[in-house]
């Protein structure tokens, strides 16, 4: 173990005193940052020009709701222009001017459920979404005008949810509950999820540079000269050790640039959902998604002469990590569903899948998770094992890239 | 004699082919010894075993009392054949972390350092990045890192190749210090003029089997005979007529006489014939760069003739 500390304090110095390693670890924050400015700056352009292009709004109405609309316009920053109107609807046949509409409202549109909207040929593309916000006020004024009890609007009223999965069975009132409870803070979550998946991201991609630095001391051919200080196992990981660390200090930087712009540009409470106990659970998942991989990469690092080189089976391997993202949109838009379900237990997709379905899912399905940590510890022991075999004959074939059949009988020695 | 690494009948085995087939010796304290051999003998297997970089299929090697994964070696220093250094690390940080690897005080191992570069006029380089080192300064500083621990035992796989001469000889002189100062010196090297300058004893070996092993007068005296090289202008036919001579070459006043076994020269020189054109003459046994040919090139015309 001394002698893995020694390799992997010189592979964090090595990298550290590195300059490419340096402009990378404060570059990635940097772009973040540029990117987050170059969208505000965009999106108050856009701000700009709906201020210039707010619809105005005359409404002609009988039945008391035009305070109703002015409060929804204000809650829902509609951008409304609002005027009363007394123009009867028989004398608009058009609208001419540009960005206006205009609304009549009185008890026979509202029996027949059908509002006259007369919008210029010129409008917010969003206006026709925006009246959607004026059904329920109008329902309700409608239940409110055809006698019924509070009680039995209120019943009316309440929003019918569709509940797939764990949540069936529960009563109305508890899903009301829980997703009240969500509602209100949904960060409690999202921010430890986040959070982990950066670390995640961050450390699993540093580790790639392992490949790297597994070919380089082929490449340099000083292999044999380590070698005859320590065992091959201490080498790997030493490697692994140290550009785990070199992760981290890459988050670590990253969080250090990030975390105090990100709570001085957002009202996101970043710190008071960060530091709970559910954080610690996704870093480990993050932290073994980490050890999985670099085993991998170190192992096949091994194999090649140099990076450049990679054949077929070398480039696979390095595209694993990526294997997560493909099936990211199934999983979020689907956390309990098959895809995410089968992704839970597939070694190169469970730490991804299971960050986010922890993230994303109201109450944990604690057996597929303790199924699904299992999967990335056994992971982790069987390419330890594996990557410990390739890289003890690997790293001293000099000259050439090593055959998925040489890669195979090296296993079975 | 004090030893510090014996093998004893190594053996190993690449798929059906055998790298070595039992081959034992010892390595003394203070000495250097040459470990011979054609390429593809097994002189780097060998020495891979002894490293534990590879691990044989049978057969042990002692180290200090020890042996296996028990062997010190942090007391050992290795310049492998093909051997290269990180390119893009200053020389002082890379000897430094060899001498780390090695359990050595690092500040001794800071003086030392700059001793060393001084010493192969590399002054002044320790900030230089390796990757802007001539092949030569980069073995120095490779051979540097092999020595800075100050090992018991120092294992140099061609240590000279692509060394230009003065650099073959700061090498030479050092790795005689070293020696000199009680070092065991395991050296394999086909430059045979530069064994036979330095070495104390030699392991020749050929397709994983010992051939030769002893000290190098003995190997001299028990697989050389002695050769008797002839300027003059001489037909063959009276060439023929001197006795003793086993095997003849002759080429534009050249003759390469090989003499008999058990000929004594000064008795053999009085025999021959008067009429001898004589410009020059030489007698001297054969070299240690010709019985390696011989080993390398299978034709074992030495120990026929040598009877061994």
């Amino acid at each position: 173990m001394q002698n893995s500390m020694k390799v992997a304090k010189w592979e964090l110095k090595r990298n550290l005193k590195n300059k490419t390693f340096v402009i990378g670890l404060f570059i990635t924050p940097a772009i973040f940052i540029l990117f987050f400015f170059l969208g505000t700056l965009f999106s108050d352009s856009d701000d700009n020009t709906d201020t210039a292009e707010n619809m105005t709004v005359y409404v002609n109405e009988d039945i008391g709701i035009f305070e109703d609309i002015e409060a929804i316009n204000q809650e829902q920053d509609l951008g409304w222009n609002l005027q009363t109107t007394d123009r009867p609807q028989s004398e608009i046949t058009e609208v001419d001017e540009p960005y206006t509409a205009y609304l009549f409202i009185n008890e026979q549109s509202l029996e027949e459920n059908r509002i006259a909207t007369y919008t210029s040929e010129e409008a917010d593309p969003l206006f026709p979404g925006q009246l959607q916000a004026l059904t329920v006020p109008l329902q309700l004024i409608k239940a409110e005008a055809s006698g019924l009890s509070q009680q039995e609007i209120n019943q009316l009223m309440e929003p019918i949810s569709f509940v797939e999965g764990t949540n069936q069975g529960e009563s109305p009132s508890n899903i009301e509950e829980n997703s009240l409870f969500d509602l209100e803070n949904p960060w409690e979550t999202i921010i430890p999820g986040v959070f982990a998946g950066i670390i995640m991201l961050s450390i699993t991609f540093t580790g790639m540079a392992i490949f790297q630095s597994a070919s380089q001391e082929k490449k340099d051919k000083i292999a044999e000269i380590i070698l005859s200080s320590l065992t091959p196992s201490e080498l790997m990981q030493g490697k692994i050790i140290g550009y785990f660390m070199l992760g981290l200090i890459q988050v670590a930087v990253f969080i250090a640039i990030l975390l105090p712009f990100t709570i001085w540009q957002t009202d996101i409470p970043i710190l008071e959902n960060l530091f709970v106990p559910r954080t610690i659970f996704f870093v480990l998942i993050a932290l073994l998604s980490y050890l999985m991989f670099a085993s991998i990469f170190v192992g096949v690092g091994a194999t090649m002469s140099d990076v450049a080189s990679a054949g077929n089976m070398q480039g696979l391997v390095m595209m694993l990590p990526f294997l997560q993202f493909v099936i990211i949109g199934p999983v979020i838009s689907n956390p309990d569903g098959i895809v995410a379900t089968v992704g839970t237990y597939i070694p190169f997709t469970a730490p991804l899948t299971l960050l986010i379905r922890l993230t994303l899912l109201d109450s944990w399905p604690w057996i597929e998770i303790i199924i699904s940590v299992a999967v990335i510890v056994l992971s982790i022991y069987v390419f330890m094992k594996l990557a410990g075999k390739i890289f003890k004959v690997g790293i001293l074939l000099y000259g050439k890239n090593a055959t998925p059949k040489e890669i195979w009988k090296w296993i079975r020695m | 004699m004090n030893t510090l690494l014996t093998v004893e009948n190594l053996k190993k085995s690449f798929k059906d082919k055998e790298a070595l087939k039992g081959i034992s010796f010892e390595v003394y304290r203070g000495e250097i010894m040459a470990i011979l051999g054609p390429n593809g003998a097994g002189k780097s297997t060998t020495i891979r075993n002894i490293m534990g970089i590879m691990y044989p299929d049978s057969g042990e090697i002692h180290f200090h009392q020890q042996t296996g994964e028990g062997i010190p070696k942090s007391k050992i220093g290795y310049l492998p054949e093909e051997r290269g250094l990180y390119k893009d690390v200053k020389i002082m940080d890379i000897l430094l972390y060899l001498a780390d690897l090695k359990d050595y005080p690092l500040n001794k191992a800071k003086e030392r350092i700059l001793m060393y570069l001084k010493k192969f006029d590399l002054e002044g380089k320790e900030n230089t990045s390796v990757e802007e080192l001539s092949k030569g300064m980069s073995q120095k500083v490779q051979f540097i890192g092999s020595i800075l621990h100050e090992p018991e035992l120092l294992i140099l796989d061609e240590p000279f190749s692509g060394l230009d001469p003065v650099s073959q000889e700061i090498f030479k002189e050092e790795i005689a210090s070293l020696a000199a100062n009680g070092t065991a010196i395991l050296l394999s090297s086909h430059q045979m003029n530069l064994v036979e300058q330095m070495c104390d004893r030699v392991f020749m070996m050929q397709h994983g089997e010992k051939v030769i092993y002893g000290t190098l007068d003995d190997v001299k005296k028990q697989y050389a005979n002695f050769k008797c090289i002839l300027h003059g202008e001489n037909p063959p036919a009276l060439l023929e007529k001197i006795p003793e001579v086993d095997r003849m070459e002759h080429h534009r006043g050249r003759s390469v006489l090989h003499l008999s076994k058990g000929v004594i020269p000064h008795q053999w020189l009085k025999q021959l014939p008067n009429e001898l054109d004589v410009q020059e003459l030489h007698i001297n046994r054969i070299s240690l760069h010709e019985i390696f040919i011989d080993i390398a090139t299978d034709k074992h015309l030495v120990s026929q003739e040598g009877g061994s």
